[in-house]
């Protein structure tokens, strides 16, 4: 499989998998619509990955779950601050919008979780493939240092595949990404399982 | 005035005036080498603690082993002369602290890892702000060799 | 006299969901658990009826809570809560004694319809 073959099938993995986790979402949020931007999946040199979020000093709430089982890879899932006091807002219906208590910072840790479970969930019933999410790690912080945590915990090397879905609801007042980095060759081997088959 | 930003993997130098900087740092160390007196500042961001077998073609600031050893090669193209170097650093936190709380983090591997090629190199530590579990932004001023650390939420420090 | 019942997850705010919709509909929620191990430990302490269980724990993960607890008491009634759906997982958890599955994110009712079902 060329390159860009692999990049449309990752694409579009990331397609059902975002649509099943903010369907999630929106089932949270009883219903609150929900848009798509079409994933984004590229290959990237190490160099250009610190930028690759953008706003490296702006705060954000960072959810990270390594996938361990038959296939492996990292997933993260990063919105900027006002768009989580929002959320928490809306899901646990008491809070004031001010400091991020524990309840409120595991209602966030809960929504990263049940987002990119869904996400796998999607993937693993397209393939019959089982991948399993560690517990989600939360960090709020400037996006920058949670971004390099992201990459540094899955120990990127060079040239590093990422896929990328934006997501926003309520008008724009909720944005957020999931972004998948997924093993090479584990997704080669999902690739010739779906049919895909190397050229 | 002049103000470089250091991304990650990165190794920049300055000399007499202007401001290296980095931001974002979180489970990654920024470490700053200065000579007072040639005024020559170096800083670097580094990644991890030590050079992959399948990265042999990384960026020499990616690592800590191969970082150090090429920050002070940086200073020494500028002017800096070797036993003058002190150093400083900022970073290794855990921001994902309950992933796997009974292993040592990646922060802090690479906080032991920097100290490491840093006394091996025979530079001082003369200043840090290291670990815990929060972001931190360094800005190097060449011209005096201060470095100011800061963090959301926190008073910035001088180290 | 109400049904008992023993929540188990490792977010507090999960907790706290399920705990208004169990107790909302005339069940008694006689104890939370943040992990698998506390759940074994508090299962013995409490006998409840019933219990909620997540699967993806620290400690203790909820597949092992439910093989622990099921060694306890064999007719102990456990209804997995957890985001994790896919299908090698829910045979596991059924195959270890639990008595249904919900997927998160889960409403209300069917949380309800699962606590009736498994508690009579």
């Amino acid at each position: 499989m060329n390159n860009s073959a692999r990049l449309d099938f990752l694409k579009e993995l990331a397609n059902i998998g975002t649509g099943h986790a903010t369907t999630a979402l929106s089932q949270m949020l009883h219903g609150k619509l929900f848009r798509l931007v079409t994933p984004d999946a590229q290959m990237l040199p190490f160099e250009e990955l610190a930028e690759y979020i953008g706003g490296l000093e702006q705060i954000v709430a960072g959810i990270f779950i390594v996938i361990s089982g038959d296939v492996k890879g990292y997933m993260a899932f990063l919105m900027p601050y006002e768009s989580a006091l929002l959320l928490v807002e809306l899901l646990t219906g008491e809070f004031d919008g001010e400091e991020l208590g524990e309840l409120e910072r595991s209602a966030l840790q809960e929504i990263g979780n049940i987002m990119i479970t869904s996400y796998l969930n999607a993937l693993s019933k397209m393939t019959g493939l089982l991948m399993i999410p560690s517990i989600p790690a939360l960090a709020i912080d400037m996006a920058g240092a949670v971004w390099q945590s992201v990459l540094a915990g899955a120990e990127v090397t060079s040239d590093v595949t990422l896929i990328r879905t934006e997501f926003s609801a309520q008008g724009k007042a909720i944005e957020g990404n999931i972004i998948f980095l997924p093993d090479e060759e584990d997704f080669a081997r999902v690739a010739r399982i779906l049919g895909l088959e190397a050229e | 005035m002049v103000e470089v930003f250091v991304n990650m993997g990165q190794i920049r130098a300055l000399k007499t005036e202007g401001f290296l900087t980095t931001v974002g740092l979180g489970s990654c160390v920024g470490v700053t080498m200065y000579d007072a007196q040639a005024k020559v500042g170096v800083m670097g961001h580094i990644f991890l603690p030590k050079q992959r077998p399948n990265d042999r073609d990384a960026l020499p600031g990616k690592y800590a082993d191969t970082a150090i050893p090429a920050m002070i090669q940086e200073a020494l193209k500028l002017g800096a002369v070797k036993h003058r170097l002190e150093a400083k650093m900022a970073g290794g936190a855990n921001l994902f602290s309950n992933l796997n709380p009974n292993s040592i983090s990646i922060g802090e591997q690479n906080v032991i890892a920097v100290r490491e090629h840093l006394q091996a190199a025979g530079v001082p530590i003369t200043g840090q702000a290291v670990q815990g579990s929060h972001g931190r932004k360094m800005r190097f001023s060449v011209a005096d060799g201060s470095v100011t650390v800061t963090a959301i939420g926190k008073t910035p420090v001088r180290i | 006299m109400a049904k008992t019942v023993l929540i188990t997850d490792d977010t507090a705010f999960m907790r706290m969901t399920l705990r208004n919709v169990i107790e909302k509909h005339g069940y008694e929620v006689v104890g939370e658990a943040g992990d698998g191990k506390e759940a074994v430990e508090l299962y013995k302490e409490l006998k409840p009826d019933m219990v909620t269980m997540d699967i993806t724990m620290p400690r203790m993960d909820g597949i092992t809570a439910i093989k622990e607890i099921m060694k306890i008491d064999p007719n102990a009634k456990i209804i997995v809560c957890s985001a994790m759906g896919q299908k090698p997982m829910v045979i596991e958890a059924l195959s270890a004694g639990a008595k249904d599955f919900l997927v998160k994110p889960f409403d209300a009712e069917r949380v309800v319809e699962s606590l009736r079902k498994i508690g009579a």
